[in-house]
């Protein structure tokens, strides 16, 4: 071991007579590398849109792909890009209907909203504040969530008719599991020392959940709310799918469409929803990280 | 509790001074059946700094909590004024989500203190541990040793009698260290109030403190007790000491002694 020397020249001058323990040293020369230039606002923009395009596109094409490969007489299964232009979206009338069903949508999926995420809040507020509430709560809360909505959606109508109220709770049965879930989890990963520390001024437990354990919590609990306002379009339109009568959302339109075979207007419909479910992200996930942008490492801007 | 400013008195004269903090007989047992502290009687009287050393996992942390409320002991009693007590700890404990300005001001407003006052004395203290012009960062964009500073300044807002510190400065180098070692004792000049701090640097329990104590290993109890002979103002060539130097030595073989003895 005494041969090796520190020295580029020397380094492996014994290496033939050394055991193996010394490994051969093959040292590189690093540049430096300059940080990426701040992009200008529009470049930022760009970078966000452009690469979900770019995937999309390639869809496009497989779509394109898959049509061209049908039997003529099933290809209205897969409308061209014209057909549905000009079949849909062309149309004053199918605007409109687009335009007033989407409304209709969109309010049941945020009424749904509205009646899960306070209760998911309050559930994971009482399970965080006993341990035996949780152990009571947690699994009834898991049970729910694996009841398949669509097996008791025959009892609902049963029970509450075709009115407003069983497509709201559709909605909030589907996206009531990603709060209390989410926000548990955030609010007891706060750090011990900061619980310390307010209890060190005789912080009351309220004081303590409103200015500790929910600010701490509030990048986790966005995650899930997340999940659950891309869930909430999606089951409000499931939703409607079960309750024709009167006059619903988009998905009503969709099934309709079926059954008169308008392909073309049942996927704008389509393209509507996934618009729209895509809209309700986008601005959960914007709030989300104006909110935590100066601190939380989710809200800092990439590099 | 009043505590008069400036240099504390010599030790010949310590007996005088009022008890800031005493333990008697304290023994603390975790339901978990640890037996964390084994029975420690121990004053600390105003104006005293005194600095606790011993093997990690003795109970130091745990002898902090006891003393601040944190954790009730097992037995023994404890008598201290613990409306007007700082306390920092091992890391900096920032609230991420709150600007320095914001930390700083915590305490004060879990006290109810009124805004306008709240803003004026945080700023005070931001400004007497040096942390000028960083009121509105959000911590994750400080330093170690600015979350220190931080933290140090959110305990001083509500102007401690008894001040408390966990190995706060255990995670910085020894520069900053040293740095904030002359800072924490002139604040200490200036302010007047009864230290205890713990750590694992000797040199650092001996700079700052009148006295140092070495504890056992677990269950921890009090070895030896050490008086400081050096007055205050203290400078940094004091570390260069004879005097020091053979305190440091003395009090590192007691520790080793403490760490491999039986317990
Ligand atoms: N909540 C707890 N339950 C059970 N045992 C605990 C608990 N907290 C600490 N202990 C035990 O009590 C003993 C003392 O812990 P403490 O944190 O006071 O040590 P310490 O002297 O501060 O150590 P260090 O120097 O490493 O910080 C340790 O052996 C630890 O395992
Ligand atoms: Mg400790």
């Amino acid at each position: 071991m005494s041969t090796i020397s520190p020295t580029a020249k020397g380094i492996n001058s014994g290496a033939g007579s050394m055991s193996n323990s010394t490994p051969t040293m093959n040292t590189t020369t690093y540049q430096p590398v300059p940080f990426s230039k701040p992009r200008g606002p529009l470049s930022q923009v760009a970078m966000v849109v452009i690469p979900p395009l770019v995937v999309f596109a390639l869809f496009l094409v497989l779509y394109t792909w898959v049509r061209s490969g049908l039997e003529p007489h099933r290809q209205f299964l897969m409308p061209s890009g014209s057909e549905l232009w000009h079949n849909a979206f062309a149309l004053p009338e199918i605007r409109y209907e687009l335009l007033t069903r989407a409304l209709t949508t969109i309010g049941i999926a945020l009424t749904g909203l509205a009646v899960s995420i306070p209760i998911g809040i309050l559930l994971a507020v009482i399970m965080f504040r006993a341990m035996i509430l949780e152990r009571a709560l947690f699994p009834n809360i898991v049970a729910m969530q694996s009841i398949p909505t669509l097996a008791i959606i025959p009892l609902i109508q049963t029970a509450l008719g075709f009115g407003m109220l069983p497509k709201v709770l559709i909605v909030a049965k589907f996206t009531l599991f990603a709060i209390p879930i989410t926000l548990l989890l955030g609010l007891k990963s706060v750090d011990r020392g900061i619980i310390d520390l307010f209890r060190l001024q005789g912080a009351r437990w309220h004081t303590i959940l409103f200015k500790a354990c929910f600010p701490s919590a509030a990048p986790s609990l966005f995650a899930g709310l997340r999940i659950a306002a891309s869930l909430a379009v999606i089951s409000a339109i499931v939703s409607e799918l079960f309750f024709l009568a009167g006059r619903g959302g988009l998905g009503q339109m969709i099934i309709n469409s079926k059954i008169d075979f308008k392909y073309e207007q049942m996927y704008a419909g389509l393209i509507t929803a996934t618009l729209l479910s895509v809209s309700v992200y986008i601005i959960f996930t914007w709030l989300g990280n104006r909110f935590f942008a100066g601190w939380h490492e989710s809200g800092a801007p990439q590099t | 509790m009043t505590v008069s400013a400036g240099a504390p008195e010599p030790a010949a004269m310590e007996d005088t001074r009022p008890a800031a903090l005493t333990f008697d007989k304290v023994s603390m047992r975790f339901p978990d059946g640890t037996q964390a502290i084994g029975e420690v009687s121990l004053t600390i009287r105003q104006g005293e700094f005194v600095s606790i050393v011993g093997p990690s996992g003795c109970g130091k942390s745990t002898l902090l909590k006891i003393a601040s409320g944190l954790f009730p002991q097992t037995t023994g009693t404890v008598t201290v004024d613990r409306s007007h007590l700082g306390y920092t700890f091992q890391d900096a404990t920032l609230l991420p989500w709150r600007k320095v300005l914001g930390n700083v001001e915590l305490l004060m407003e879990l006290r109810g203190y009124p805004k306008e006052e709240r803003r004026r004395i945080a700023l005070e203290q931001i400004s007497l541990v040096g942390l000028d012009g960083f009121a509105n960062h959000y911590p994750k964009r400080l330093s170690g040793g600015m979350r220190m500073r931080a933290s140090l300044a959110r305990s001083l807002s509500l102007n401690p009698t008894v001040f408390m510190f966990d190995e706060p400065f255990g995670a910085l180098d020894e520069i900053t260290r040293e740095r904030l070692n002359d800072e924490l004792l002139s604040l200490y000049m200036r302010k007047g109030f009864t230290g205890l701090f713990i750590t694992h640097s000797i040199s650092e329990a001996v700079y700052l403190s009148s006295k140092v104590i070495v504890m056992s290993r677990r269950p921890g109890t009090i070895l030896n007790v050490y008086d400081i002979p050096f007055g205050f103002p203290r400078s940094p060539e004091l570390r260069y000491d004879p005097v020091f130097t053979e305190l440091c030595g003395e009090i590192s073989v007691s520790l080793r002694e403490a760490t491999e003895g039986g317990a």
